[in-house]
């Protein structure tokens, strides 16, 4: 692709991108080191002469055995998933229908609608969870997981119809004027013949809403409260900083390992992913 | 709602026939959708309203006060700080993330070996969840046990260690360095997919034309991805000046407010000291001004797309 | 006491053998009312993590197994970090729903005096039984001569410090005024062993030295009247002024960013000579003797002394971090969360709890100051008296919701710590003025 000597892409290809690749996966480096890190090892200061911060000679799984053995991980883990999934498959639906019907129907109010529907992403998290926390106690799903299932789709239907829009939108009309006129209902042609087309849309706003979801922390710290009912963000958070005790190891376990189910989901996905995106931003 | 019921319960042949019409069919469709953000967003939202005209603390209904909260709010000054701040974080992190994000993804557009791999790996930022990755993080920038300043003195640049979160310019500039490395790979990845949707022919014929890199890049590229990066940087904008868990592990909006944002101090000042109304004014306070930004770009998007 | 446990205890046990009578399991599915006292006999007890972890696990393991016994309660205990106790209990009431009993710190049960339970009973019981509470603790716990939270413990806040590094610089006997300690800081920090101290935003560390410090210069928030807010002072401008200078000659720059553990770990790491704190940095060096060790390869805790702060011009004060437990009026088994609560202060269940803790948090009465672990360890004997010295924000004034509200909002810390950062002495107390009226004038 670039053209000219060999020094060119070095400069402007392999070095940025071996810079950009440094900088984003150091952190992660960072964290798996600490984790075999024994905790001895922890409490040199920076300026020490034996800190060695990039490898370590006793390397130990000390921390993950404490993280499953002592700790709920194994069920926060568990719960994180099906609270994520839940709350993707529903605000799915719920933005593929809206997409759908905003880009494809003809009906009063449409523009307006579709605004009203983005401006409710520009509500702040903080202005709502107190009176969320009425409403959870009316429901009584206070401390269950239908607590975030109920809640999580909101901020995450806006984004999920809006990027449906755009996919919807640039799918031809013809196509299902076509499967019309061979007899299929307005909703058998959504179902049959649009929705196929659209499966790379789908997938890229489903797994934009599994992270968020997969990510979300203050409700879940609000709203949950038995150990064995908390997500991984909060679960780890609160059971493991203490003031003494040299947490850092289960902990950046615990980030290491909590994010490895949605690293093989975006493994899995990622080219669907951008080929999604790209039908979307195409409208 | 008596159609609705009739739509449900009727005979397959008038469901059907409902759903033939576009208006039903949408109504039917959008149906989920609004009960679900009328129950969780908008009746909260109106509560959250009324929170703030009267003098609620926890636990002890207010009364009505008319606008004195707000007054009392904007006389604050550490609600002042607190706005500067998100607006000054929000600003230079969208600038950063945009031109770092355009860069990445104009490097990935590339063909090279492993591109899969690698493309799947930059996304780590992104989807590690982000109170876990920022107390990595927090771990790098301790003062006693900071890995970034061991480095820095090995290559000999500082002797002195440097105090990161301590220091209110560079707690601000390492809050901003964290959210700029968690967002980049979703810009990167997003304006990607823009990128591969310009026909490569365009580039071609605009190199036959005797076009340069760069002026290839102003005047193909830029353009056809300009409505992608609108979008991008609209949600981008969105969620960082809501930004909330970032602060909150870091430095709890220390040292003396100078990290605090628009979400962490009106969850300081919300949830923490439990005065609800004052909490919910200063979230509100966050809405207009959130609220202009996104109708300015919505409106350029627009002309954008339109042109 | 014992009658009140006793009673709530047969009622109990009265509930289970109706149970036990009418056939267990088939039984409840029979009447179908099976909730009514099944919720009786769970309580969910919020704490926070412990800094001492083994009264964790004593709690877990040991404690809570006995008390399903004695009681019939099956206690459901779960523990979060420090920070986030607020949010729970605000999110609590407002959703009428959350857990049974919460553990708060300092004066905060003032900020949510009308969703609590009088607990009076209780309180009373435990008091008289282990003559008397301390004066702080019914000034954190109760109000208008009610007991609306259960005091449980005071977290001793004093100085460690490294004994050998001090009588290095001369000072053999620790430093008792302020000029001595920032003279020993000044020598300690030239050695590359400054002092440390938390000043950033977190609930215990930085209050607990930041109020002392002010009132030992005659500084103060508010008048005894509890509402003339007087920070504007002579005295605080001159406290100001001092701890600039000091932070500068004798404090580790860091601690601007230091949270509640920060500081533990910097002195566990040997990089600080003296740090404010609960007694949990001996603790912990006394749990792992090879681990912490000093520059000469001896174990830490042999170096380890505790003292309390330094006195200033208007005299020598502390601040203790408080602990309590208050029963919110949400809930739904206020009969059983008393009787668990009754159970855990009778002495004999208590001291199980108050010797796991070896000191770090005292007990609120004032019988255990002559328990004979403080015999144990001479290091940790200053702590055994924490609960009779020590005062409470708000103080001169008495405490109340404004005086946790300013603690919440942490505004005297900042305003060190905005003055440290280079803000002119006179505009740091000012700005300090200006947020104490706000809080205090509506």
């Amino acid at each position: 692709m670039i053209e000219g000597a060999k020094w060119r892409r070095w400069v402007y290809f392999h070095i940025p991108l071996a810079g950009f690749l440094i900088w984003l996966l150091f952190p992660f480096y960072w964290m798996m080191i600490t984790t075999v890190r024994p905790d001895g090892e922890l409490y040199r200061p920076w300026n020490a002469p034996n800190y060695t911060p990039f490898w370590t000679n006793n390397p130990t799984f000390e921390h993950i055995r404490y993280l499953f053995a002592e700790t709920l991980f194994a069920t926060w883990l568990w719960n994180t998933m099906v609270i994520a999934l839940a709350a993707t498959a529903i605000s799915l639906v719920c933005g593929v229908f809206a997409g759908y019907a905003l880009s494809r129907l003809k009906f009063p109010f449409a523009g307006s609608l579709g605004t009203m529907i983005f401006v409710t992403y520009l509500v702040p998290q903080t202005l709502l969870f107190i009176p969320l926390a009425d409403i959870i106690r009316n429901f009584r799903i206070g401390d269950s997981p239908w607590a975030l299932i109920l809640t999580y789709p909101t901020f995450l239907i806006p984004f999920c119809t809006w990027l449906m829009m755009g996919y919807f939108k640039a799918i031809p009309k013809e196509l299902e004027e076509c499967a019309r006129i061979d007899g299929a209902s307005r909703w058998q042609a959504m179902i049959y013949i649009i929705l196929p087309v659209a499966v790379p849309g789908i997938l890229s706003a489903g797994i934009f809403a599994f992270t968020l979801s997969w990510n979300e922390f203050i409700y879940a710290l609000v709203f949950l409260s038995s150990p064995q009912e908390k997500t991984v963000p909060v679960g780890v958070v609160s059971e493991l900083i203490r003031g003494d005790v040299f947490f850092w190891g289960p902990l950046m376990a615990g980030a290491l390992l909590g994010s490895i189910p949605v690293a093989i989901a975006y493994s899995f996905f990622v080219e669907h992913y951008v080929s999604g995106l790209t039908g979307s931003v195409k409208g | 709602m008596a159609t609705t019921t009739e739509a449900a319960t009727g005979t397959p042949r008038t469901r059907t026939r409902l759903l033939e019409d576009e208006r039903w069919l949408a109504f039917f469709l959008l149906m989920p959708t609004i009960v679900l953000l009328a129950l969780f967003i908008a009746y909260p939202f109106m509560k959250g309203i009324l929170l703030s005209v009267t003098n609620t603390r926890v636990g002890v209904p207010g009364e009505f006060v008319g606008l004195a909260i707000f007054e009392k709010v904007w006389n604050d000054g550490i609600f002042r700080e607190a706005a500067w701040n998100t607006i000054y974080y929000t600003a230079v992190t969208t600038v950063f993330k945009l031109a770092l994000g355009l860069w990445l993804a104009l490097l990935l557009n590339r063909h090279f070996r492993g591109k899969a791999f690698i493309r799947a790996f930059i996304l780590l930022p992104f989807i590690i969840p982000t109170v876990l990755s920022t107390f990595a993080w927090k771990w790098m920038f301790d003062p006693t046990f900071s890995v970034l300043n061991w480095l820095l003195r090995e290559i000999g640049v500082i002797d002195q260690r440097i105090n990161w979160l301590g220091d209110p310019d560079l707690a601000m500039g390492c809050i901003i360095a964290v959210n700029v490395w968690r967002g980049v790979p979703f810009f990167a990845i997003t304006l990607l997919a823009g990128l591969q949707t310009i026909s490569p022919e365009l580039h071609e014929a605009a190199a036959i034309d005797g076009a340069n890199a760069r002026q290839r890049f102003l005047y193909v590229t830029w353009p056809l991805l300009l409505p992608v990066t609108m979008v991008v940087v609209l949600f981008s904008v969105i969620q960082t000046f809501a930004d909330f868990q970032l602060v909150y592990v870091l430095t709890e909006g220390g040292p003396a407010n100078a990290t605090h944002l628009f979400a962490t101090y009106a969850y300081q000042i919300g949830v923490r000291t439990g005065l609800l109304s004052e909490g919910a004014a200063i979230s509100l306070a966050m809405f207009p001004v959130l609220f202009l930004v996104v109708i300015f770009q919505l409106l350029y998007i627009r002309r954008v797309e339109t042109r | 006491m014992y009658r009140v446990s006793r009673r709530n205890l047969l009622k109990i046990s009265g509930a289970g053998a109706v149970a036990a009578s009418t056939g267990g399991l088939a039984g409840i599915l029979a009447t179908r009312s099976a909730p009514a006292y099944a919720q009786q006999r769970t309580v969910h007890w919020l704490r926070w993590n412990d800094f001492v972890p083994a009264s964790d696990q004593l709690l877990r393991q040991t404690l809570l197994p006995e008390a399903e016994k004695a009681l019939g309660i099956k206690v459901n205990f779960e523990t979060v970090n420090g920070n986030d106790l607020q949010p729970r209990i605000t999110a609590g009431i407002q959703s009428g729903a959350g857990p049974d009993l919460i553990m708060l710190f300092n004066n905060h049960p003032h900020l949510y005096k009308a969703s609590l339970t009088d607990i009076s009973d209780v309180a009373e019981a435990a008091g008289k039984e282990q003559s008397g509470f301390y004066d702080i603790s019914k000034g954190n716990c109760s109000s208008d001569g009610k007991w609306m939270a259960m005091p449980f413990g005071i977290i001793g806040a004093m100085l460690a410090y490294r004994k050998s590094w001090f009588d290095e610089v001369g000072h053999t006997t620790f430093p008792t005024t302020w000029e001595q300690y920032r003279d020993a800081g000044k020598k300690l920090k030239a050695m590359g062993r400054p002092i440390g101290q938390t000043m950033g935003h977190s609930f215990g560390d930085p209050p607990t030295f930041s109020y002392p410090y002010l009132w030992s210069y005659g500084g103060k928030e508010v008048e005894e009247d509890g509402k003339t807010v007087a920070v504007n002072s002579k005295e605080t401008v001159e406290s100001v002024k001092f701890m600039v200078d000091f932070w500068k000659e004798a404090h580790d720059e860091g601690g601007l960013a230091w949270d509640d553990s920060s500081n533990n770990r910097a002195f566990l790491s040997g990089t600080i000579c003296s740090t404010l704190n609960g007694a949990s940095i001996y603790i912990e060096s006394t749990r792992k003797p090879a681990q912490y060790q000093t520059d000469k390869g001896t174990p830490m805790k042999d170096d380890i002394l505790h003292a309390p702060l330094p006195a200033g011009p208007a005299g020598q004060f502390g601040f203790h971090t408080f602990q309590s437990h208050v029963l919110p009026s949400y809930s739904q088994n206020k009969d059983a969360t008393k009787a668990f609560l009754g159970w855990l202060h009778t002495a004999s269940n208590y001291e199980k709890w108050f010797t796991s803790q070896r000191g770090f948090s005292t007990a609120v009465t004032a019988s255990w100051e002559k328990h004979p672990m403080w015999g144990e360890d001479p290091v940790m004997a200053p702590f055994a008296v924490a609960g009779r010295l020590g005062r409470i924000p708000g103080y001169p004034g008495p405490t109340g919701q404004k005086a946790a509200e300013v603690l919440s909002k942490y505004i005297i810390t900042d305003m060190y710590a905005k003055a440290i950062q280079g803000m002119p002495a006179e505009e740091a107390v000012k700005w300090c003025e200006n947020e104490l009226v706000k809080v205090y004038q509506v």
